[in-house]
């Protein structure tokens, strides 16, 4: 890196017709994304831990499917092989606070806007890219684990049922609320359910998880134009999704449930539940329903980062 | 042309910049000089339509910053060097740039080249010296060919060849006939680059001008004479109104009077000279004196501006 000889500049050039606008920002941030390390380290987390995780969920519950009474009723093979998502949360949550306040950490944020005056064409043009790789990476890998889980639950010994009333008929006389004992079952003789995706709800189930995983990224992105620095973002999306439920937890039971099913992750069991139901066989809020609440958080999160982000000095 | 018109910014009750009010014309280097904390970084993030004025405009030919259709294509800005994500590579930081703007991967290998740093092109920027970050900037700056260029003190970091490279660079761009406003607190610097200054001290303007003019209007001419019969030629030059400031080895500094004058009054009296050679005062001490001034009105009145 010497100094070279004094340049001479071409004098300026005609401009092209047009503007610095939503399309070219979005080629402009599509390749900041894909040019740092970070960003290629938290897809393969959301790849890797979610399949893996998923396979290993899968092999636990078919070992424990012979032994456990009470839980052989309520399990769905659509979620233990989605077990990963909640894992790939607070990955999309870093991913999409970086997008921003990465920006502020270092000063380019005034670089961009000096390449791009309107701030909010620049905000929708790293909404948009980092959403739809989140999308994209997301269904992927939640396809990938739904295939993966159901191939371990199939090599221990498991089945696809004909329907879930047949499931039922079969496994009824083997859960614990009919047995004075739990005797252990051979899974030859009680095999463990399997998912295809004619399964009721599954396909609906995997593809909103995608869906779901993408909003709350546009979450974390819509913190990061509020607060505009890294830790504090990444403290507000973690505490949303997992301090949030654990506080409520300790209100009323009559108070702490209908306010749950309202956060960003009541909302997300519903739009991931095949069969409308959570954990513990209860009935869930309908999955298009929390959809659309969930729509209308990050519309008001990111409204009101583009208002500040006009407002403010860069 | 980069036109301020009673151009003001506060942040809560710090008043930033006030009241300014200057040009800064085609085909020149203007320098912008002022302290530390005089609020030059301010002023160009308002040009840049960074931050938003509390008061007044500022245009450039004739249009706001936010009106630009191709911004990188007609101003280009060093604001700070170290304004790079450090995991990126050099080339990839000035590609996405230039994509925003439709500028050619072709420029961007071009004015990579142009600032020196084809050869670490690839590497991440977070292990670029200060110095490197300066010239990553200045190719991000001319990466869309423009008219309007503006440097926060582009020399920072910068090792002496660097410096001389950077100033051959502004001058060329000016001679293109660009708008070339550079920043700096180095007032020696600005007096061997620019041709136009703006100075400004607490937000204030001091001076809109050209370096020769600031220099001559802000010095008492001084001479500096030598001869054998020093203790005579004193009491000539003060019986003609002259003040003298003896100098240790012998010299006498001498002001009120021009070096003719003097010469002339030395001839008539028959005294010999050894020397006679006008001084100019450094464009240092004359910022110096004038940006302490500043603050000392500061401290009196609210409209401070020492012109």
């Amino acid at each position: 890196m010497t100094a070279v000889e004094t340049p001479v500049a071409t004098p300026p050039a005609p401009q092209p017709a047009g503007r610095a606008g939503f399309r070219l920002e979005t080629v402009s941030e599509w390749t900041k994304l894909r040019s740092i390390r970070s960003t290629w380290i938290c897809l393969a987390i959301i790849v890797v831990l979610s399949i893996g995780l998923s396979a290993l969920v899968c092999f636990a519950q078919a070992k424990h499917w012979t032994v456990a009474c009470g839980d052989r009723l309520t399990f769905d093979p659509v979620s233990a092989s989605q077990i990963g998502a909640l894992l790939s949360q607070f990955v999309v949550g870093v991913l999409g606070a970086l997008v921003i306040t990465s920006e502020y950490a270092t000063g380019l944020i005034r670089t961009t806007f000096a390449t791009v005056p309107r701030r909010t064409t620049v905000l929708g043009a790293k909404a948009l890219v980092v959403s739809v790789v989140i999308l994209v990476v997301s269904e992927i890998t939640i396809f990938i684990s739904f295939l993966v889980g159901q191939s371990v639950l199939t090599a221990m010994g498991g089945k696809v049922y004909p329907s879930a009333a047949a499931f039922e008929a079969k496994v009824a006389p083997f859960v614990g609320r009919h047995l004075s004992s739990c005797p252990t079952i051979p899974m030859s003789r009680l095999p463990i359910p399997v998912a295809n995706f004619s399964t009721p709800g599954a396909l609906r189930a995997l593809i909103l998880g995608g869906i779901y995983l993408t909003i709350l990224t546009l979450v974390a992105v819509g913190f990061g134009v509020i607060l505009r620095h890294t830790a504090g973002t990444i403290s507000l999306f973690v505490g949303v999704l997992l301090i949030l439920p654990l506080l409520i937890q300790l209100l009323p039971s009559n108070w702490s449930g209908p306010i749950a099913k309202y956060l960003p992750n009541g909302l997300g069991q519903a739009m991931t539940s095949p069969n409308g139901l959570n954990y513990d066989g209860n009935p869930l809020m309908s999955p298009w329903t929390a959809l659309v609440i969930l729509v209308i958080y990050v519309v008001v999160v990111l409204g009101v980062g583009a208002t500040l982000l006009n407002r403010r000095d860069a | 042309m980069i036109k301020a018109t009673n151009l003001s910014k506060s942040y809560g009750n710090n008043r930033a910049v006030d009241n300014l009010d200057f040009e800064v014309r085609d085909g020149v280097v203007t320098g912008f000089l002022g302290p530390n904390g005089s609020g030059k970084s301010t002023t160009m993030r308002l040009i840049m339509g960074l931050d938003h004025p509390t008061s007044g405009s500022v245009t450039l030919d004739g249009r706001r910053f936010h009106d630009l259709k191709w911004p990188l294509r007609e101003v280009g800005a060093l604001l700070e060097a170290k304004a790079v994500h450090p995991g990126r590579s050099a080339r990839m930081h000035l590609l996405a740039l230039a994509q925003t703007n439709a500028i050619s991967k072709h420029r961007v290998d071009e004015v990579l080249e142009l600032v020196g740093l084809t050869a670490v092109a690839h590497r991440r920027a977070g292990k670029f010296s200060l110095g490197m970050s300066q010239r990553l900037g200045i190719a991000s700056a001319l990466l869309g060919d423009p008219k309007t260029l503006l440097f926060d003190e582009p020399i920072n970091g910068l090792d002496p060849e660097g410096i001389l490279w950077v100033r051959n660079l502004l001058r060329s761009l000016a001679d293109e006939g660009r708008t070339i406003f550079v920043s700096s607190h180095l007032m020696s610097e600005m007096a061997q680059t620019a041709t136009d200054l703006v100075v400004i001290g607490r937000g204030h303007l001091i001076a809109d001008t050209t370096v020769e003019q600031f220099i001559a209007s802000n010095t008492e001419a001084t001479v500096r004479v030598r001869a054998p019969e020093a203790d005579k030629l004193s009491g000539i030059l003060q019986a003609a109104g002259a003040r003298i400031h003896p100098e240790p080895d012998g010299g006498l500094l001498v002001t009120n009077l021009d070096a003719p004058q003097i010469g002339d009054l030395a001839w008539a009296n028959g005294v010999a000279l050894h020397e006679l050679s006008p001084q100019m005062a450094s464009l240092e001490e004359v910022f110096m004196e004038l940006t302490s001034d500043a603050v000392e009105y500061h401290g009196s009145t609210t409209a401070g501006a020492a012109q």
